[in-house]
């Protein structure tokens, strides 16, 4: 086929390869920095682009989902397909840098094999090529370069090594195309792909040829899903395989098998020498996976990642909080003038801005360790040794690290589980993540344990509360898991395929531009959509601001102190902002505002439905309040109780109001509000909801919309269902 | 005969035939399991699953449930 000759257009190339071969380092290698991601149109794949500069022009660069053959079982797998077929809106790649891993030439070539039938220009980059040496095999790169009929570039992407010669080869070949020559298929082989394609035409369908061979091949393949016709299809596919099956071979493997037959003919004296595992590698898998010792270290290791976001990203992230205050008290005398700009500014756009870059340091952390654990080949051992521990529940091995994160906090957490491959345990750990008790579920705990556990039950009691508590989640969401994957989600399971790569020192430069690059696309993708939640929920929280509340509020304060004081003395406190008594009576207005606004009142309008679970309709709206971020009830609740938004959950003076809170009226005037089924009540419905639009906004970012409203919805729903169901059991006991 | 998810030992074995068609097999095939070629269980997770198979040279990990779709026997 012709490739376009035009100058005008811009030429795009794209990285082919199996899992494990280095490929992402060649990407960045030939990208650098210059390179961004995005999802493909209606699936969640990531697309990984980038551009380059060859000689004079620029020329586009797009990293393929790693896999091991055409079939388009897995979305990955239908990506690659669809891209190379110039499907999914997007231009043919005029050239593939097919990577193969040189320690393992012949399976990675089965892949080139397969794409050899859609006739697009080649050039191989031979990774790995130290690796290969070490491990004794010897190539014939001039050999194997003359059959395949394209450049073969050795080539060690860690070090840099070769990519000069790989981009002169790339120019080279762009400008005189040379391919891979095509298997010869066998006869039987020909006429079943003629019954697929002359069947699919009777239908008024038409597909490529190379097509139709993957519709014969892949007994579940994605094409026969896009065709449509499920009346005909399995009819026509049925005649098809019967071809194959006529000639002794099974239709699954026939493919594989013949590929294989064909590359074996290839590789003739190419490769000299057996591979072997190294026997380095050989003694350090046997510490790593040992039963005991492996299982261990792995626990260290997790603890040193969980530690470090839980405990060391602190600092950094005090700085910020730290920051963040520096600059609203900056920025809020200077628009003292208009109040609304003010607290627009100050309390919606800046504390929005600092609520976005306060995630950055676990960001960049969980990043940092993630790429050193995959680099080093550790994340693979890891996922081996904990994979029965999920699967189970249709999550897998490498679903640990994402939902260990979960624990400090869900955002990094749900971005760490792009190291899943097998999409349907990728959304099945993105969905249970924010179950997991992060951080900012544990001021709430401390909070209403300290005031209600420990001082009826002891600090023993207290202290197992609270471990108990973050179990809450994992506990509910592992069977609901197990549920969805089995009554619901309609996703095929993809078999648990782990490679264990070699043992390496992971690079800076790789290190680096995964951190980066994640930090920066959180920023920009889910930090605007944070902000806005911010700036919502503070203008429902300041809106409307009648003059008359504070002055309503301030002729109530002044009659109630004057009983006890004389007018004069409690007029000149007044008159001193600094006197305890401003300080109560701004107190006193803050908590009337907080009141009077639109969430207040959206609060006490729906209390009744937070009644069964024993909720008044001020912890109703410090419920509500922290929805866009859970630890905000804290302040909601200082707010509320006439004591400033300045306390946090070790204040004394919140637990003793909170102890001697009284429902003002209803069937339950005078009892106390927190009886322990309502502190326990909330506790679960803190561990179970998703109150964090920070989450919702990665998660959409991540998968979708629908998926992040909907789990937004579940989750409430679960933690309203859960509350109810403690308060009325326990206050009945 | 016996299929490669039952095995316990780590003696070499020699892949007889791939006993379903269905995607999964297809899946390993792609990765090189095929008939006459040896395999042999290097490790086993601590939990008893998944299982680490070498062949010709490389290591890959897979469940118990897949390996079970490949048929074997003792190689000599």
């Amino acid at each position: 086929m012709p490739t376009i000759r035009s100058s005008s257009r811009t030429r795009c190339i794209a990285l082919l390869g199996n899992p494990n071969t280095g490929k992402s380092t060649i990407f960045n290698r030939l990208t650098g920095l210059r390179q961004h991601t995005a999802n493909y149109p209606g699936i969640t794949v990531e697309k990984k682009m980038g551009a380059m500069t060859l000689g004079e022009r620029q020329v586009d660069v797009l990293d393929l989902p790693g896999t091991y053959s055409l079939a388009a079982t897995s979305p990955d797998e239908r990506i690659v397909m669809d891209v190379l077929g110039g499907r999914l809106g997007h231009q043919r790649p005029d050239l593939l840098v097919c990577v193969v891993d040189a320690t393992n030439i012949k399976r990675n070539l089965l892949l080139l094999s397969e794409a050899a039938e859609l006739g697009i220009p080649v050039v191989i980059a031979l990774n790995q090529w130290d690796a290969a040496k070490r491990n004794g095999l010897r190539i014939n790169v001039d050999l194997l370069s003359e059959r395949l009929g394209v450049p073969i570039v050795p080539t060690i992407a860690r070090r840099g090594e070769g990519l000069p010669e790989l981009k002169e080869a790339i120019e080279q070949v762009l400008a005189e195309p040379r391919t891979v020559p095509r298997i010869q298929w066998p006869p039987f082989v020909s006429e079943a792909q003629a019954v697929v394609q002359n069947g699919l035409a009777q239908c008024g369908v038409e597909i490529t040829g190379p097509e139709a061979l993957r519709m014969v091949f892949d007994s579940d393949s994605a094409h026969a899903a896009r065709v449509g016709h499920p009346d005909k299809v399995p009819g026509i596919l049925r005649a098809a395989r019967e071809k194959i099956r006529a000639n002794g071979l099974n239709p699954a493997s026939a493919e594989a098998v013949l590929h294989y037959r064909h590359l074996e003919a290839l590789l003739a004296d190419v490769i000299h020498g057996n591979r072997v595992v190294a026997r380095t590698r050989d003694s350090i898998d046997a510490l790593l996976l040992n039963r005991f010792w492996g299982t261990l270290i792995f626990f260290g290791v997790m603890y040193v990642v969980f530690q470090s976001l839980y405990a060391w990203a602190g600092p950094v992230m005090d700085l910020i909080n730290a920051m963040t205050t520096g600059v609203q008290e900056f920025v809020g005398p200077l628009l003292a003038g208009t109040p609304v700009i003010q607290s627009l500014v100050v309390d919606g756009i800046i504390a929005g801005v600092g609520g976005v870059l306060v995630f950055l340091p676990q960001i960049l952390l969980l990043f940092l360790f993630i790429a050193v654990l995959e680099d080093t080949g550790y994340l693979a051992r890891a996922a081996f040794l904990m994979d029965k521990l999920f699967g189970w529940c249709g999550l897998n091995g490498k679903s640990f690290v994402p939902l260990l994160s979960g624990y400090a906090c869900a955002i990094p957490g749900v971005m760490a589980a792009r190291s899943l491959e097998d999409p349907k345990a990728r959304l099945t750990t993105i969905l249970m993540t924010p179950f997991m008790s992060c951080s900012a579920r544990l001021p709430v705990y401390v909070l209403l344990i300290g005031a209600f556990v420990e001082p009826a039950h002891g600090p023993y009691v207290a202290g197992w509360t609270l471990f108990l508590m973050h179990f809450v989640g994992a506990a509910v969401a592992m069977p609901l898991a197990w549920f969805m994957n089995r009554c619901i989600l309609k996703i095929k399971t993809q078999p648990f395929i782990l490679e264990m790569p070699d043992y390496r020192v992971p690079t800076l430069r790789n290190v680096f531009i995964r951190m980066w690059g994640r930090g920066r696309e959180f920023v920009v993708r889910a930090g605007t959509v944070i902000l806005a939640f911010s700036i919502i929920i503070w203008a429902l929280l300041y809106f409307p601001r009648s003059e008359s509340v504070a002055e309503e509020t301030r002729d109530a304060f002044i009659s109630t102190e004057s009983a006890n004081l004389p007018a004069t003395e409690v007029a000149t406190a007044l008159d001193d902002p600094e006197s305890a008594l401003s300080v109560r009576l701004d107190h006193r207005i803050q908590g009337a505002y907080i009141e009077q606004s639109y969430l207040g009142q959206f609060g006490k309008a729906v209390q009744p439905i937070f009644d069964p679970a024993g909720f008044d309709w001020k912890i109703t709206v410090g419920v509500l309040s922290s929805f866009p971020a859970r630890e905000v009830i804290i302040a909601t609740l200082g707010i509320i109780y006439n004591l400033g938004s300045d306390v946090d959950e070790g204040s004394d003076d919140l637990r003793s109001i909170l102890a001697n809170e009284k429902w003002q009226s209803g069937p339950r005037a005078g009892q106390p509000v927190y009886t322990l089924p309502v502190v326990f009540a909330l506790m679960v419905f803190f561990a179970l909801c998703m109150q964090c639009g920070a989450t919702v906004a990665v998660i959409a970012k991540e998968l979708n919309w629908s998926w992040a409203i909907g789990s937004f919805v579940v989750m409430t729903a679960l933690a309203w269902v859960a509350a109810v169901m403690i308060y009325q059991i326990g206050s009945r006991l | 005969m016996k299929n490669l998810g039952e095995i316990q030992h780590n003696r070499p074995l020699k892949i007889v035939a791939i006993a379903s068609d269905c995607v999964r097999a297809g899946r390993l095939a792609s990765l090189g399991f095929l008939p006459g070629n040896r395999v042999r269980i290097s490790r086993v997770a601590p939990l008893g699953d998944p299982i680490s198979i070498e062949m010709d040279g490389q290591e890959i990990s897979v469940r118990r449930a897949e390996a079970s779709l490949v048929e074997v026997e003792e190689a000599n």
